[in-house]
């Protein structure tokens, strides 16, 4: 059954919020906070918050559109390569196709569902594993960025009204990006914690087999989560291209390991059947306010990349620990 | 034969690709450039043998990137120490095989997921490299361990005879030793291995060492190419290592799959690169062809398998 479901628990809600998987990196991240606000020049500013929002706002998106796809027990490894993909075929349709830039992004968005349709088919028709078929389109569709460019094109110059998105602020504060990154986050919540689709998904990750049975349409929820990661990467691109100014073939190089890390470090569980949507928030700004604090308190920014990854063993150290005792203790 | 089928086909596949070149740009068969695409493939070759051992046991390895890097440097800054080449690659060696039994440990005796584990130790490793190098390579190495003191031709011999007589040893190992029976029993079903009388987290701690030890090989292999030692030399090579195996038909649901696959993988992913610009198509198409060769490799592979079982989608591990 659904454990999350079904709290039988009966222990106080705040005690077991606090001692959730959750609760203890929330814990961290106000720690985290409260020490950069002590030793750091400006941390503790609005400003500040707000530009720590627009550093994770790339990568953030990609986690989000990777957390229901890890929930389901598989993974996609070619939002990076896709964010490339998708920039560079964003500036081509816009300079060389002389197609207006609202017009260049929709079709962008229309690139990155056609890619994750793809990335879908060969895991749901062929059944071939997410990890290989996406580590296939990773290679694939970094390559085509690099074929259609040269490797060296390089799109720049574009309008200050779109550069707006990636580098302006709403009433000299809000970043322009942190609107699309909070409806994303809310229609991936909806998506994962408020529908049935949602509740479909994790029961794809405990067992595929089984959610077939229950009749839960697991190719269609799978082409779903991947067509949508698709999409999203490819949203992400835009916001890249307009942050940057520049539109690369190299465009999110490494940024699906660092998806990834961000929603493991939050909770989801890389087996699937497990794993939420505010999790992978916490997990993603665990990360960017370390490297934020770091650098405004005149720290080595590697640090932040070695605090990470142990952090990822610890957390999944200490899971792995807890579920050993709690299935001992039931065993008594 | 049919045991063999995959690597075949895929053996197949590059001899048509090597008919083609032959046909069509037979410079490619310059004795200089065949030797130059078969040194630089070596070191692939070496690591792909470890990531072969390690996805038969049903885990997987993406930090050893990190571990090239980490290694690499040590070899290049012993070497311009003054250190004599054998302590050199004894050290190197050493260290990989322990950064491996970082990764064994955690796996096999915490019980947690290879995937999450290495992912972990991935940035750890290289942003702790980046800290201590600065980012800075190991500059002007000595002659004496430039191809080893050798001539280049000699070098570049002894680099191709190295990662040979490896491939042969694991060949060897993995079908006639208990230990590499035992890599394929843990892969295909680790209980069963278990009540077989096989130790399963022994197998695992195993090969992620023996992958750390093979990946410092390579790095070795590679530094003694230059004279600079570069500090992120290895960044991405776990996905190509990965790639080669998945082409060469090792199933990443453990169990299944020879190093010849892992051969047929590494040299059919690493001559198409080389061989474009002899085609007359530019370079920067390579990783797109490569990744449509991973596609077709593992697709072909599904809609054979298809009829006869049935895996359910998601993550394999």
């Amino acid at each position: 059954m659904l454990a999350q479901a079904l709290p039988t628990d009966s222990k106080p809600r705040l005690r077991r919020l606090v001692l959730s998987h959750e609760g203890v990196l929330a814990l961290l991240l106000v720690a985290e906070v409260a020490v950069f606000s002590v030793i750091g020049r400006n941390f503790w500013t609005a400003g500040n918050a707000f530009e720590i929002v627009r550093l994770g706002a790339e990568i953030g998106l990609l986690a989000l559109a990777l957390t229901p796809v890890i929930v389901t027990g598989g993974i996609d490894l070619s939002v990076g390569s896709l964010m490339g993909l998708s920039a560079v075929l964003f500036g081509k349709m816009w300079r060389d196709g002389h197609l207006p830039l609202p017009v260049a992004a929709a079709a962008t968005l229309g690139i990155g569902a056609l890619a994750g349709l793809v990335n879908a088919a060969l895991i749901t028709r062929l059944r071939i594993p997410a990890l290989i078929v996406t580590l296939g389109s990773f290679s694939l569709y970094r390559g085509l960025a690099e074929g259609v460019t040269s490797a060296v094109d390089n799109f720049t110059n574009f309008p200050d009204a779109f550069l707006f998105l990636g580098q302006g602020y709403f009433f000299g504060v809000i970043p322009a990006q942190l609107p699309i990154f909070a409806a994303v986050a809310v229609g991936y919540y909806l998506l994962l914690h408020r529908s049935a689709a949602g509740r479909g998904l994790y029961a794809i990750g405990f067992s595929p087999e089984g959610a077939r049975h229950a009749g839960i349409p697991v190719e269609r929820r799978l082409t779903l989560v991947y067509l949508l990661s698709g999409v999203v990467a490819s949203l992400a691109a835009v916001l890249y291209v307009s942050h940057n100014g520049q539109a690369k073939a190299d465009a999110g190089t490494g940024y699906e390991l660092r998806a990834i890390t961000a929603v493991v470090l939050g909770g989801t569980s890389i087996f699937g059947g497990r794993g939420n949507v505010h999790g992978t928030l916490i997990g993603l700004f665990a990360i960017v306010v370390l490297q934020q604090g770091l650098l405004l308190s005149d720290g080595p920014a590697e640090l932040a990349g070695i605090l990470v990854g142990v952090l990822l063993i610890v957390a999944i150290a200490a899971n792995r620990l807890i579920a050993t005792l709690a299935a001992r203790r039931k065993g008594e | 034969m049919s045991r063999y089928k995959r690597e075949l086909s895929v053996a197949g596949a590059l001899g048509l690709l090597l008919l083609v070149l032959g046909l069509f740009a037979p410079k490619f068969f310059d004795p200089a450039n065949l030797r130059a695409v078969a040194v630089s493939n070596a070191p692939v070759l070496v690591a792909a043998l470890g990531m072969t051992l390690v996805i038969l046991a049903r885990q997987i390895d993406i930090s050893i990137g990190s571990q090239f890097s980490i290694c690499g440097m040590i070899a290049g800054l012993l070497a311009k120490q003054g250190v004599p080449a054998p302590v050199v690659a004894l050290v190197t060696v050493a260290a990989g095989a322990a950064l491996g039994a970082v990764n064994g440990g955690l796996v096999a005796g915490l019980q947690l997921p290879s995937i999450v584990v290495t992912l972990a130790t991935m940035v750890t490793w290289r942003e702790a490299l980046r800290w201590i190098s600065e980012g800075q390579a190991v500059q002007n190495l000595p002659e004496s361990f430039l191809w080893l003191g050798m001539s280049r031709p000699a070098g570049q011999a002894f680099i191709l005879i190295a990662a040979l007589a490896l491939l042969g040893l694991f060949a060897w190992a993995l079908r006639s030793l208990p230990a590499g029976r035992a890599v394929y029993a843990v892969g295909s079903d680790a209980e069963a291995a278990r009540l077989a009388g096989i130790r399963p987290r022994r197998v695992v701690f195993g090969v992620f060492v023996l992958m750390g030890a093979l990946t410092a090989f390579a790095a070795l292999l590679t530094a003694i190419q230059f004279r600079n030692v570069l500090p992120n030399e290895g960044g991405g090579l776990e996905l190509k290592v990965i790639a080669a195996a998945v082409v060469g038909g090792i199933a990443v649901s453990g169990g299944r799959g020879t190093v010849w696959g892992a051969l047929a993988g590494v040299l059919f992913l690493g001559v198409i690169g080389p061989a474009l610009p002899f085609l007359g198509t530019q370079a920067y198409w390579e990783k797109a062809l490569q990744g449509s060769i991973i596609l077709i490799a593992v697709a072909s592979d599904a809609i054979n398998l298809r009829q006869r079982r049935d895996v359910g989608p998601g993550l394999a591990h």
